[in-house]
Formats: C-alpha cells, structure tokens, sequence
C-alpha cells in the first residue's frame, strides 16, 4: 500500500457565483483499520480561506502547523490576512524545499480574494501548482471524485446549489473507496460568512 | 584608566561595570518616553513619539506605528531605544512567540516570551564583540496561567514583573507620579486617563493628538478572546486634552 494511502481521505472543492465550498470525508484510518470518525481534512488559515491536506495524518498536522507559523508572522508584519493566491505560493515553496524527502500530503487550497471572487488550486507533494475555476479534488479517491464532479459542476452556481453539490459529489465519491468516509464536513465560504455543517452519509 | 577597557563591550570596568551596557541605558533615557499600568481587568501602554512631521506617510504599513507593538494574539510591546535595535528584537519576539506555538500548540506564557528575548539580549553582553541592543521594552500580555501581565526588560537583559513601569526620557518622575497614584484594585477604565496625565506630567511640553500613541491589551466579555487595541486619533484626543487641562490647573494653583 502507498504511503499516501495509509491513512485514507477524500476532500472536494468547488467555485461558485462569489464563493466557494470545500468538503472533507471524517475518517482516520492505519491502513485498514477504522480509528476515530470524526476527523476532518480542511483547516482554516483564515475567515475567507481554507485548507485542506490529504495523504499521511503526520505530514498534514505537521503541514498545518508550519502554514499556521507562517501565517501569523504574516498577519504581524503586513497587518492583514494573506490572500489566497499568496497563501498558495507559499505552500508550493514550503513542499518544494522538502523536495528531496517530501511531505506526504496533497493540498488543496479554497478561498475567496478580496473582491469576492473564488480562488481554488491543488498541488502534488512537491508543490506542483495547479489553480482551477471549478474544482479540485484530492485524496485515496481521486477518479470518483473526478467523475463526480465532472458531471455535476455548473458555472455560477448560488452558495445553497453549491452546497448541495459539493456534499452530493463527495458522499458519492468516497462511497467505492474504503479508505474515505465515515460522514463528511463541507464549509461553505461567501464574503459574508463561513457556514459549516457535518454531514451522514454511509457510515463504512 | 578605565576608558581603556570600555572599547571591548564585552569586558568588566576594573570597578566590575559593563560600560556599553550603561551606555545603552543613557541612550535610552534621551528617547521618546514609554509607560506601561497593570490593572485588574487589563493593561494599557502610553508612549510618546519623538519622530514627528507632516511628511510622515500615516498610512505606510509597519512603520505607521513608532513603540507599539503586537508581538502575538496575546503580547503587545512599547518600545524605548534605537528603533531600529527595536525592530530586530521585536522580531526576535515575534518568531520566539510563533516556534512556542509550533512546538506546544498553546499561546507563549508572556514571561516565557519575556525571558528568551532577556537571554537573547544578555548574550550580546558576554560574547560575540557586538555590542548591546539600546533598547528597553515594556511587555504586556495575557495568559491562562497568571493573567494580565506587565513586564520591563532593559539592555543588560535583565527583566522585571511591575504593576506599573516607566521608560525613556522622564521616567524616573513619572516612576514617582506612579508610586503616590497607582491603586492595587484599579480598572483599566480608569487606568487609560491617569496614565495619560502621568505622561503629560512627565512630559516638558503639553500632549499633541500626533505625539501619543495609546494601546491597550483587554479580554472581551463576551468570547474571552484577548483583545490589543490601538487607539486612534478621535480617541486620543479627550484623554490629552483632560491631561492638559489638568497639568495646567496644577501649575497655576
């Protein structure tokens, strides 16, 4: 088994008309034994951008961690959040200086840019960027996942469609793979606001 | 005789001084003035600005502010000294308080924080050949463990808890002021204005709205979170105008 698929997870995000969801699956597994459900994948670094990491549960909190260090010196020094472009940037640099004994993680970064409009970009563990304005996906289900979002995405979609989507796409997509599941959480970010609801879906 | 050994900054005075160290301190007591009060339910920071003038960029990131400082959700700092000495420790705090974090996953107790930059600065007073850092810095935090703190830590590293504490230029009179006026059970209501009139008594020439700069480190009822806040000029304004008022009421009577 791929030391990307030791601890299993699945994380969607998705554009829509001024703002973006990002959803996560709440399993933590060793291999294939089930440990707690209640562990999600996405981690805000601030009120209009979220992280999300897939791939090895040690690399993602240590990840998350540095990412946080890095932020907060930011904040201090610019006396403002870092928009998401930036924060991207920095991710990608952070995973390539471990180019040689990476972090085993996949990111996937959602946020909205100060006016408003969605951001969202996915790199590799060597912070290979790529930036969409539709959606990402990440994590032991990747072709489901794909597939799923494929045919669901429509452009402009309001903030409750996207919703409903982007928790429709995940559930189904985790639902072939036993590494990912286990219910899901979606947050749901708009210029005004951060909703976040824990969804249940098949509980295996 | 001895002024053959303060060249080195490193090496005791045959009386057992460290002249640089002292040095540092005398040019800390020529910059602009810095005072700090503990109070029950806060800690507010006063700080006069030396470096005024209309070509000042009010609105440049970074440098809009001369002595405060947000060192982390929880510290803030006044400085007094050489800014720009100031600016490498104030990041010097910075980065200890984010690498506590890293390691712990919990805010820097304030001491903590006060103490690896003390030994920082204590370094450069026994190697390395470079000289001390001329600056002294008031400390104000807030932590689960002793709640809201004062601290004040000078050029030979050394640091101190304080209800109530004054840097820079004035600040053995404004200790004075401090020691008849400051109460044990004062709130940071009334903390902010008598801190104001200290200075202002402290001060030779009367409080301007662009020489003050005010802050203050309080929780919020309602979430508990710490809150810094710097005040802005409509805000300063009351407070020097009654410090003022009653520093000029003093001097006629």
């Amino acid at each position: 088994m791929s030391i990307f698929e030791y601890n299993g997870s699945a994380i969607v995000a998705m554009a829509g008309k001024n703002c973006v969801a990002v959803a996560s699956d709440l399993r933590f597994g060793v291999q294939l034994q089930t440990i707690t459900t209640d562990c999600p994948k996405v981690y805000p670094i601030h009120e209009k951008l979220y992280l999300g990491l897939s791939g090895l549960k040690t690399d993602a909190q240590t990840l998350h961690e540095k990412l946080v260090f890095r932020h907060n010196l930011y904040k201090l020094r610019e006396e403002r959040n870092m928009k998401p472009t930036t924060f991207g940037h920095l991710v990608s640099a952070v995973l390539y200086e471990r180019r040689f004994g990476p972090y085993f993680c996949s990111p996937v970064i959602a946020g909205l840019e100060d006016d408003g409009t969605p951001y969202l970009c996915g790199m590799d563990s060597i912070g290979a960027m790529e930036t969409a304005k539709d959606f990402m996906v990440a994590g032991t289900a990747p072709e489901s996942l794909y597939g799923m979002c494929e045919s669901m995405w429509k452009p402009d979609m309001d903030a409750d469609t996207l919703f409903e989507t982007v928790a429709q796409c995940l559930l189904s997509g985790v639902d072939r793979d036993a590494l990912a599941g286990w219910g899901a959480v979606v947050h749901l970010i708009t210029p005004d606001k951060v909703v976040s609801r824990t969804l249940k879906g098949r509980m295996d | 005789m001895s002024r053959r050994y303060d060249s080195r900054t490193t090496i005791f005075s045959p009386e057992g001084r460290l002249y640089q160290v002292e040095y540092a301190m005398e040019a800390i007591s020529n910059a602009g003035a810095s005072m700090g009060m503990l109070a029950k339910d806060g800690v507010v920071l006063v700080a006069e600005k030396k470096i005024t003038s209309k070509l000042l960029d009010s609105k440049a990131v970074g440098v809009r502010k001369e002595k405060m400082y947000k060192l982390d959700d929880h510290i803030a700092c006044s400085v007094a000294g050489i800014t720009a000495d100031a600016n490498i420790l104030i990041n010097i705090c910075r980065l200890a308080a984010q690498r506590y974090y890293f390691a712990y996953q919990e805010p820097i107790p304030v001491e903590q924080l006060v103490q690896s930059v003390c030994d920082t600065k204590q370094g450069y007073t026994q190697f390395g050949g470079q000289r001390p850092f001329g600056v002294s810095i008031l400390y104000a935090g807030w932590d689960e463990h002793y709640g809201f703190q004062l601290y004040q830590s000078d050029p030979s590293g050394n640091y101190g808890g304080w209800k109530a504490a004054a840097i820079g230029a004035g600040h053995a009179a404004a200790t004075n002021l401090l020691k008849t006026d400051y109460k044990d059970d004062i709130t940071l209501a009334e903390a902010v204005p008598l801190l104001v009139r200290v200075l202002s008594k402290a001060m030779d020439t009367s409080l301007a709205v662009d020489k003050v700069e005010i802050a203050t480190l309080s929780k919020d009822p309602a979430t508990g979170k710490v809150i810094y806040k710097q005040y802005e000029a409509p805000e300063i304004t009351p407070l020097i105008e009654a410090a003022n008022a009653d520093k000029a009421a003093a001097a006629s009577s």
